[in-house]
């Protein structure tokens, strides 16, 4: 335990290096006013948005792999993507311009949306039985698909214009953002993880089996509902920030699983810190990459992503039962 | 002894036209091991789930050590007992050793780690099992019958004084099925634990349990119940010492099956008897082939 907490403080101090690395990569080349002015205005808030983001993205898709038991599962799983698209689309169509409290249409429609899916969702697996992990699944991926063929449908009437807005933040973007809107995403998530780390002792027993963790004292349907209620509520900040961002969600808890095992006291908080890491660098990677243009920050998180991911698993297989 | 488990004119039904279990009333003396058999479907597991509080009954009370089990709260119920399942491959790659601590998680402290009582339970539960060899291996890479014994150094890792052991010899070939027993036997008689199990092997029981409960399928009871037109009807179980209980006349009657029953110094022991069986066919009725 103790090198597990050795770990996680130096990690915090990895990830603190990794941010000023990027920064001074940025800067090598410039005069200092400007300098300053896009490093306070620009760049800093954009990083810390990625840290958040990842961060958020990470805890939130290894708790939803410990409730449903799945692997596959990520935090859009239970259709929260679709959701947020649908309500992103929407305020796009709609050509709304307006703004409650500094945030755009496109977040306050995306957040409704994803809230409203994950309700929805929620209470149709509700229906199917308490707490059924396929009905869960099924009426997740039902309603994906039903909500993306929607947003297929708006898409195909819209305007050009309206079409690369929709488009550049179905793929992800951490565009500029103010910095209440920073303080306010990162003070929810921050209280998201920190919620489901209490509950990670818990989560170890659900993810192992449910009903075994039942007859060893853990109140199973209430741990289940806080960790899907407050995991489904960090998503929802993450994409209102950001927009999609796929694949976080997925491989770090994955990669973190694969290296320190499956233990979520260190996996929640590893996670956090590794995804927050990891969309920092891909976000500076995608600024970088064909500048002065910029990359939709999802790509990178995939093209990086998937080979990195797929060379673990070849190396670390022997370690992971469900590949058997 | 002091009764550790008691059941009270308990009914439970999953759908409301079919019972399951119908006016069991039962005392486990604390410190025996009993042994629950009966046909598929008969309610075995319900009657563990019931005692473990993972089911509530329609009617009637299940209590232990006196209280009923509805009025403990799930982390005092888990320092009491402690449930054995068929064994397993979990989803993740947890090891031995993070599974039998996860035993412990009704004991934790509000940070959510183990303290180092919680580590020598476990470390303890580990050597018992002969399990302390595995610790840091994954529970995939062990056999079948070692991850058995894994799951049984959780249950004490537990430190509950009653176990409740679901079918746990299933899959398991009959020398770990013999390792399972030895190491249950030695639990009880070392420790002075109850353990409850349900089993499909009537000569295991016979030869390790010192009680037996025979349950019967409560549509079965019925149906004999409306045959035989008695005033108070069948019992849908027998329980008692296990040389008593399990006796041929029982055991045909619960599986309508014929068995043969033998004797190896002081146990029975049952060879059940199909009708296409070599010895029932030779000293019975002779084949369908003769007949025509």
């Amino acid at each position: 335990m103790l090198a597990a907490v050795l770990a996680f403080c130096s990690l915090i101090g990895s990830q603190k290096i990794s941010l000023k690395a990027a920064l001074v990569g940025e800067h090598a080349s410039a005069v200092p006013n400007p300098d300053y002015e896009i490093l306070v205005h620009i760049r800093i808030p954009r990083v810390i948005l990625a840290a958040i983001v990842g961060a958020a993205l990470a805890a939130a898709g290894a708790t939803l792999q410990a409730l449903l038991r799945n692997p596959l599962a990520d935090p859009y799983i239970l259709g929260i993507s679709s959701g947020a698209g649908l309500g992103a689309t929407l305020a796009v169509i709609a050509g709304l311009n307006w703004t409650l409290w500094g945030r755009s249409p496109i977040a306050v429609f995306a957040f409704a949306g994803a809230v409203g899916t994950v309700w929805l969702v929620w209470t149709i697996g509700r229906i199917t039985g308490k707490f059924h992990v396929t009905g869960l699944l099924l009426a997740g991926v039902v309603v994906n698909a039903f909500f993306s063929a929607i947003i297929m449908f708006l898409i195909s009437v819209a305007r050009s214009q309206q079409l690369h807005t929709t488009m550049f933040w179905l793929m992800g973007n951490l565009g500029e953002e103010d910095f209440f809107a920073l303080w306010a995403g990162g003070g929810c998530v921050l209280v998201g993880i920190v919620a489901l780390y209490v509950l990670s002792p818990q989560l170890n027993a659900i993810s192992f089996n449910p009903t075994d963790a039942r007859s060893m004292g853990i109140r199973v349907e209430r741990v289940q509902f806080l960790a899907f209620v407050v995991s489904a509520f960090i998503t929802a900040v993450a994409v209102s920030l950001s927009g999609l961002i796929g694949f976080v969600g997925l491989v770090v808890p994955h990669s973190v699983r694969l290296l320190f095992g499956p233990d979520h006291r260190q996996l929640l908080p590893l996670s956090a810190l590794f995804g927050a890491m990891f969309l920092v660098v891909a976000d500076t990677v995608a600024r970088v990459i064909v500048a002065p243009a910029q990359l939709p920050v999802g790509v990178v998180t995939a093209m990086v992503g998937g080979p990195f991911f797929l060379l673990l698993l070849v190396r670390y297989n022997r370690k992971v039962s469900w590949l058997r | 002894m002091s009764p550790s488990v008691q059941m009270q004119k308990v009914c439970f039904a999953y759908e409301r036209s079919r019972p399951v279990l119908r006016d069991v009333s039962l005392t486990i003396p604390s410190g025996t091991f009993l042994a629950v058999i009966g046909p598929n479907g008969a309610g075995k597991s319900t009657l563990i789930n019931l005692i473990a509080g993972l089911l509530m009954p329609q009617s009637g009370t299940v209590s232990i050590d006196g209280t009923a089990v509805r009025s403990y709260r799930p982390a005092d119920l888990a320092r009491k007992i402690a449930l054995v399942r068929q064994e397993y491959v979990p989803v993740f790659g947890f090891s031995v050793a993070e599974m039998v601590l996860m035993a412990r998680t009704a004991y934790y402290g509000p940070l959510g780690f183990e303290g180092k009582a919680d580590r020598e339970r476990a470390a303890k539960a580990l050597e018992m099992t002969d399990t302390a060899q595995f610790t840091s291996r994954p529970l995939a890479s062990l056999s079948a019958g070692e991850r058995q014994r894994v799951f049984i150094a959780r249950a004490l890792a537990q430190d509950t004084p009653i176990l409740l052991m679901d079918e746990p010899t299933t899959f398991l070939d009959i020398r770990h099925q013999v390792e399972v027993y030895d190491l249950l036997k030695t639990i009880q008689i070392n420790e002075s634990r109850t353990i409850i199990a349900i089993t499909q092997d009537v000569n295991l029981a016979a030869q390790y349990c010192d009680q037996a409960l025979l349950l019967r399928s409560a549509s079965d009871t019925e149906a004999t119940t409306q045959l035989s037109q008695g005033g108070s009807g069948l019992c849908q179980y027998r329980m008692g010492p296990a040389h008593e209980i399990l006796n041929a006349e029982y055991i045909e009657e619960a599986f309508g099956v014929g068995v043969f029953a033998g004797q190896v110094g002081h146990g029975h022991f049952f060879l059940p008897l199909g009708r296409m069986a070599k010895d029932a066919i030779s000293d019975s009725t002779p084949p369908a082939k003769e007949q025509a």
